[in-house]
């Protein structure tokens, strides 16, 4: 579906966050020893605890600590309101634990910091901020590498999205070629090749509105003249793209006229959409946002049936929505493993789950690779379907506000 | 009044009988309710059936957990769900997040920022319940037979009586309403709060990777009674559970376990059975045979026998016909504790409707919970019932589910931590 302009909003994301930091923050009044953190093991020792006393509390022991290694290592007594602690250099996550819960063992994380002030963050608490101060050397602050790994990762991921519109333009000359030779077998087979492409970065090119349209004109809408579907038409702009061509092949089971037409259209639109893809840079929380919208596409459009009405070809697309989600978690894992490596290791294992369910339904026989996603098929598989994929939404939900506060 | 009030109103603007009283002026409140904040007042035409939604009960305890004794809430949320993970670590995380995440609910708060500050953040509570007060929300936790496995190391924490279910005459089971391995019980005087309960504890499950959501029931009217409330009726029109367990012996004589290692003293095990009614055929059917059905009067509630809803029913009564009065296959006489060895069992019920069948009638039934301090006290109770009940002509025992219900965590711990210590 269209949204604004990703480096748009982004903007926003920033002003905002900052904002809110430096309007909260309260400088150590927490902290109960003036003394640095004693060292153990090589590291200096905080203890974080969570109580329910005065409207929840984060008390430090200490909130001073000699620059190097330090263990964090946090208790939660009896805070019902607190479940995760972090902590931050301007705005940047360093370092955090989560689903922390009364009667859990307590948990650490060890942080190697320089000379400076920090904030140790636990929303909920009735003073959600708190400075932590770091004495000695500044060193290179890590998080500067975690901000490098991202920003590599992002780039990596534009080239990643330029590949895939290149191939989606490739293959969808080739079904304008079957198109315009009257080929109907062949056109459906390489219909079902086209399509996954699509999905695995429609999130990141829904917004782009042709030059002379208002963004409200679906005559305009690039999403919309590629890969609308029948539920959602507009009558005044009328049937474009992959659909309008999907119902022409597999109900009317013909190619007219109209079909060549719609064809032609379809490969100046992509063609146009592979040049715009090309000016395209994408934020940590772009790639994590985009991940989490193509599984939306997979509940809302896929599981239902919805997407592919007329060849039943759901299961690829779904599959291609499935891919492109992984590819964009793939370029932020490396950054994610070193913000929250139990959020990457979760996210990680829900993306295998999901794709060892999809596996089941290989089927070499059928164009596009998987079994047709018929009446029955939905029935019997489309809450296990549904409810796998989302199993996989909730992590990776949290993915976008870690990457967006570690740069 | 605001809005959310005319729910409970009856014709001509009239508060019913089942009035709602919201604000913290009343003095009569049970000893573990606590009122929070004062609101708008209504009066009920029944002093002894009243809604304050500000009432507020404690998660924390040293008995078993709320939700059993407390007096049964206007409306429940039930839940089952299947572990999907396998590490005995994420089980006790889970435990320990719905643990704290429901002292909170029950206090009426939020579990975390509804409209986070930060741009790329999501809810992490959803809001829907914001300012609908406590509502004398209660969130039961079970835990199922297959979790007591080696699989999370609790082999040897398995509850001495924690077994599946034995194949009970009547069974009509649809798979998708059966078993699970752990379960919420949401009650509440809001449907909205309790729907915000259970919605934000199975994103809690998802989001920890470790269970996803089984089946589930939500019911609109309770269909059992506590201390001091007046019998509700079920959907067939009948009061039901005239005869429930009210009393402190009766508590410990039948529903808390009280022997065994001390982690399991006040547990308690859950029955669960979606039992759907023919609602159709039975209002077609004459209201004097639907006394038979049941052994009492439809309006008052009194046995055929007798004349007052509290009257003791005379099993053994005959008339001038020389045939006993309350049929051998009335429903009370069945599963009346004289009929039964002395078993008895809190009921703990609620009526639900899932709106029309495939069929186009009315799908609709009761959400059967009980708590036994044995399973085998329900079996031998079903066994009778389901094998000559009069009822069974017009109910099918469709779901099934068992759990056991660790006692109330002390403040600092949580559901189920002795099981991993």
């Amino acid at each position: 579906m269209p949204r604004t302009n990703p480096a748009t909003w982004m903007l926003f994301a920033t002003t905002a966050s900052a904002a809110f930091i430096t309007s909260a923050i309260s400088p150590g009044a927490a902290a109960q020893g003036k003394s640095a953190a004693p060292v153990e093991n090589g590291a200096s020792q905080v203890r974080i605890t969570l109580t329910a006393d005065n409207g929840n509390s984060c008390a430090l022991d200490h909130a001073t600590a000699k620059a190097g290694p330090i263990t964090f290592t946090v208790t939660n007594k009896t805070s019902t309101a607190i479940t995760e602690v972090e902590l931050m250099s301007n705005n940047r996550i360093l370092g955090e634990k989560e689903n922390l819960a009364p009667g859990l063992p307590s948990v650490g994380f060890t942080l190697a910091l320089g000379g400076g002030t920090y904030q140790v963050y636990c929303p909920g608490a009735a003073q959600e901020m708190q400075s932590f101060t770091v004495v000695g050397k500044a060193t290179a602050a890590p998080s500067r590498r975690i901000a490098d790994i991202l920003a590599t990762g992002t780039k990596d991921y534009a080239g990643y999205v330029d590949g895939v519109v290149d191939a989606m333009l490739i293959s969808v000359q080739r079904l304008k070629a079957d198109i315009d030779t009257g080929d109907l077998e062949r056109a459906k087979a390489n219909y079902a090749k086209a399509r996954p492409f699509y999905e695995r970065i429609e999130s990141d090119v829904g917004g782009f509105v042709l030059p002379g349209f208002k963004p409200t004109d679906n005559a305009g809408n690039l999403d919309y003249l590629i890969d609308m579907r029948a539920s959602n038409l507009d009558d005044k702009v009328g049937w474009h793209g992959f659909h309008a061509i999907e119902r022409e092949l597999f109900q009317e089971n013909k190619i007219t006229h109209g079909t060549k037409a719609l064809a032609a259209e379809l490969e100046k639109n992509v063609a146009q959409l592979d040049r715009l893809v090309k000016t395209l840079s994408y934020k940590p929380e772009d790639l994590a946002n985009g991940a989490a919208g193509l599984l939306e596409e997979v509940q809302r459009n896929k599981v239902t049936g919805e997407e592919e009405a007329f060849s039943h070809y759901d299961l690829g697309t779904l599959a291609g929505n499935v891919e492109g989600a992984e590819q964009a978690f793939a370029f932020l894992e490396p950054g994610l493993e070193k913000i929250d490596p139990d959020l990457a290791r979760q996210v990680g294992a829900q993306f295998l789950n999901v794709k060892t369910l999809l596996d089941t339904y290989r089927d070499s026989s059928v164009p596009g690779g998987y079994k047709a996603y018929t009446v029955e098929l939905k029935a019997s598989d489309g809450p296990k379907l549904s409810k796998t994929v989302l199993a996989l939404q909730e992590p990776l939900s949290k993915i976008a506000e870690k990457v967006a506060q570690a740069y | 009044m605001t809005n959310r009030d005319m729910w409970y109103l009856g014709p001509n603007n009239r508060l019913s009988r089942r009035g709602l009283l919201l604000g913290a002026t009343a003095g009569t409140l049970g000893a573990a309710a606590s009122a929070v904040a004062p609101a708008a007042l209504a009066i009920t035409a029944d002093p002894q059936d009243t809604v304050d939604l500000s009432r507020q009960y404690d998660f924390y305890g040293t008995g078993g957990q709320a939700g059993i004794r407390t007096p049964p809430q206007r409306h429940v949320f039930y839940m089952a769900f299947d572990l999907t993970s396998g590490r005995r670590a994420d089980l006790q995380v889970l435990l320990a997040r719905w643990s704290g995440a429901i002292a909170q609910l029950m206090k009426g708060e939020t579990i975390g920022e509804v409209e986070p500050p930060r741009d790329s953040a999501v809810g992490f509570d959803t809001g829907e319940a914001l300012r609908l007060g406590p509502a004398s929300l209660t969130v039961t936790v079970g835990i199922g037979p297959r979790v007591f496995s080696d699989a999370y190391g609790l082999a040897d924490k398995r509850p001495p009586l924690m077994r599946a279910l034995m194949p009970l005459p009547s069974d009509a089971f649809d798979p998708y309403y059966t078993g699970g391995d752990l379960s919420l019980q949401a009650c509440a005087d809001d449907p909205q709060v309790t729907y915000h309960a259970v919605r934000d504890l199975a994103r809690i499950a998802k989001a920890t990777g470790t269970a996803a959501v089984r089946w589930t029931v939500i019911g609109f009217g309770r269909a059992s009674a506590g201390k001091g409330q007046s019998t509700p009726r079920n959907l067939l029109g009948f009061r039901d559970g005239t005869r429930n367990i009210r009393e402190d012996a009766e508590f410990d004589r039948f529903v808390w376990i009280s022997d065994g290692p001390d982690w399991q003293r006040h547990g308690s095990y859950q029955v669960v059975r979606k039992i759907k009614m023919n609602i159709e055929n039975w209002d077609t059917h004459r209201v004097s045979d639907q006394n038979n059905v049941f052994g009492r009067h439809k309006v008052s509630g009194a046995p055929l026998t007798g004349t007052k809803e509290s009257e003791q029913p005379d099993f053994q009564k005959m008339d001038a016909d020389g045939t006993l009065v309350i049929p051998p296959t009335a429903h009370i006489r069945l599963a009346a504790h004289e009929s039964n060895d002395g078993i008895r069992i809190l009921r703990r019920s609620y009526n639900y409707t899932d709106g029309l069948s495939e069929v186009g009638l009315l799908d609709a039934g009761l959400l059967f919970i009980s708590y036994q301090n044995d399973p085998a006290h329900f079996e031998a109770l079903q066994a009778r019932l389901g094998a000559s009940d009069a009822l069974n002509s017009y109910i099918s025992h469709i779901g099934s589910a068992i759990f056991y219900i660790p006692p109330a965590p002390a403040e600092g711990s949580y559901i189920g931590e002795a099981f991993f210590t």
